[in-house]
């Protein structure tokens, strides 16, 4: 009797863990997750990209492991090196891995970050000495509008600030891409403004970018250029390289504070943002922190980053 | 009974040795299994400590240690298992939890806790040979040139812990002795009576100290003042033959887990997979370690 009775509660105590997610092993696979690595602002390739499917259990970090040769430090919760490639030190300048998960950078590291299937992780070894804080970019697309970031799925809103055809423009991307657009632009939503400079600066997060790259992560410089604006595109030290001329439209992500990731497609004139929503395609934007368009060329920035 | 880790005077090299020569050699396993991770390395120390305290008889001393260091190392386990959740090969999964989150038990977290709980074992065995061979007092008599407070607080501390033992049984005799129909002696009522009692008892101790010539001056500048401010004769000095030893097998360890050091023999990571080094270098300074651990050897034992 005794012995039923402590058999019934094991199967109801194997029942409950089960039921909880517990078990042996690394557990079911939940979904396919997308892995790149790439250095230098994503500029060159370190390994080709992996689609394998992650288990209940995985990591950014076990997801790593099993496609790279990795080494780490700090209790193993930070990466120092991948396939050979070593964070430095040295003459002043620091150059680290840094991972984005669907296109925004984690707020905790790569051994605590679980995977839920479906995320694109994005591996990047960059020079951050003088912009050390890029919080998010628009390399991984449609990500972060399909599957939200954080484990967790967010509400989409595009804001049209002047630019009809551009706005129809981005909201057909994201349409065929798989995101679904709501109306109006409710708190914890991943923002898209689509407009002139001159009406998207007046944004509290677009207006980082008119702070520099420190400020929002994105190497570009937006300012007054009589009664218009001009943009230049800016290096790896966030110094300016290149002055682009008229229509020019830049795509780029940035983040404030703690608030959801918003994307701006902005040009120096209505040109300029209807060449910039064109943008909005997995191609155009992959492994970039941002990009630029004048004349039809798509111009990766930062500039001169490879 | 005594306890296993009590001084218990014998005639062999690590007991006849200065404090200062015990101090190194032990000294320098600790440093090691301190400036070590790697499993192979840290097995060599307590292989060293517990062989060196066979030589040196304190046999029970060092399977106490490795009794009490297994059951610090346990817990270390366990606890560096649930909490971390690194690592690659994931044995079981836990579920979410309330503060921990997630909880993953990986190979990884029971291997780096295993490390630590062997470092914990290494230096338990280690002080437990200090601990059961080296003379407390001459510790304390070679410390009081240089810190006569702290060594006179620690003496009368050594001293005061056997005399309120020693009164707790006798206390607790006299409570006995009162028949069975008196009242129990609670351990409050005992603990009471000690502490009350210290300070006379810590008088009295010290009283016997300087009765038996502690407050006087060291025993160098004594026989200086004997010897008329010559140097007093190489007879008197107290050094055992056994030091030069122990003060060469010390820094050579030493020396010797500095150097793997910089050649790469503590080849240990834990996360993201294990990966244990034996290269070489590794394999023999473990082997060194292990030898070092026949210093307190005598040929005649």
């Amino acid at each position: 009797m005794r012995s039923r009775s402590l058999a019934v509660a094991v199967v109801l105590l194997c029942a409950a863990l089960g039921t909880a997610g517990c078990g042996f092993g690394p557990g079911s696979g939940v979904g396919e997750v997308l892995l790149t690595v790439t250095r230098d602002y994503g500029a060159e390739p370190v390994q080709p990209p992996v689609a394998e499917t992650a288990s209940e259990s995985d990591t950014v970090m076990r997801v790593l492991d099993r496609n790279a040769d990795i080494s780490t430090r700090f209790g193993g919760g930070f990466v120092q090196a991948i396939d050979g490639l070593e964070a430095e030190r040295g003459s002043g300048r620091s150059s680290d891995w840094f991972f984005y998960v669907n296109g925004v950078e984690s707020t905790v590291g790569a051994a605590e970050y679980p995977l839920r299937g479906g995320e694109a992780i994005w591996w990047d070894y960059r020079d951050w000495t003088d912009v050390m804080r890029v919080p998010a970019v628009v390399g991984s697309w449609p990500q972060p509008f399909v599957g939200g970031y954080d484990g967790e799925r967010r509400p989409v809103a595009v804001e049209c600030l002047g630019g009809a055809a551009a706005c129809d423009t981005v909201r057909a991307a994201l349409g065929a891409a798989g995101a679904s657009v709501i109306a109006g632009s409710p708190q914890g939503a991943i923002r898209v403004l689509v407009g002139p400079w001159a009406r998207l600066r007046r944004d509290a997060a677009a207006a980082q970018i008119g702070d520099g790259p420190q400020a929002s992560g994105v190497f570009a410089e937006l300012e007054r250029d009589g009664a218009g604006f001009r943009l230049t595109g800016l290096g790896t030290d966030g110094e300016p390289v290149r002055t682009f001329g008229p229509k020019t439209g830049l795509v780029a992500a940035t983040r404030r504070y703690d608030a959801p990731p918003t994307w701006v497609v902005t040009g120096v004139d209505p040109a300029g943002v209807r060449a910039a929503a064109t943008l909005l395609d997995a191609a155009t934007l992959r492994d970039r922190y941002a990009v630029a368009t004048e004349g039809g060329e798509e111009i990766p920035l930062p500039l001169g980053a490879s | 009974m005594r306890s296993p880790f009590a001084y218990t005077p014998r005639p062999g090299p690590l007991q006849s040795a200065s404090p200062g020569a015990a101090v190194v050699y032990l000294g320098a396993l600790v440093v090691v299994a301190f400036l070590y991770s790697n499993p192979i390395v840290l097995a060599a120390v307590g292989a060293a400590a517990a062989l060196a305290g066979r030589l040196a008889g304190a046999r029970r001393a060092v399977r106490a240690a490795i009794w009490l260091g297994l059951a610090i190392a346990l817990p270390i386990v366990i606890v560096n298992a649930l909490v971390v959740s690194r690592g690659a090969t994931v044995l079981l999964r836990l579920g979410e939890w309330p503060l921990f989150g997630q909880v993953d038990v990986t190979a990884e977290a029971i291997a780096d806790g295993a490390v630590f709980g062997l470092r914990a074992v290494v230096v338990m065995i280690a002080f437990a040979v200090y601990s059961a061979c080296v003379d407390p007092d001459r510790v304390l008599r070679a410390l009081r040139p240089f810190a006569g407070r702290s060594a006179l607080t620690a003496t009368l501390i050594s001293r005061l812990v056997p005399v309120a033992a020693a009164d707790a049984a006798r206390l607790r005799d006299a409570g006995r002795l009162r028949g069975p129909a008196a009242a129990p002696l609670g351990r409050a009522t005992m603990a009471r009576r000690l502490l009350t009692g210290s300070l006379d008892r810590a008088v009295d101790v010290a009283a016997t100290l300087e009765l038996r010539g502690y407050a006087l001056a060291p025993r160098r500048r004594r026989l200086n003042e004997a010897f008329g401010g010559a140097e007093y004769p190489k007879a008197f000095q107290r050094r055992s033959r056994y030091d030069r030893r122990f003060y060469v097998v010390g820094p050579v360890v030493l020396v010797a887990a500095v150097a793997g050091q910089f050649l790469g023999a503590d080849g240990f990571s834990a996360y993201p997979t294990i990966e244990v080094g034996t290269e070489p270098v590794t394999v023999a300074l473990s082997v060194l370690i292990v030898l070092s651990g026949l210093a307190p050897w005598r040929r005649n034992a």
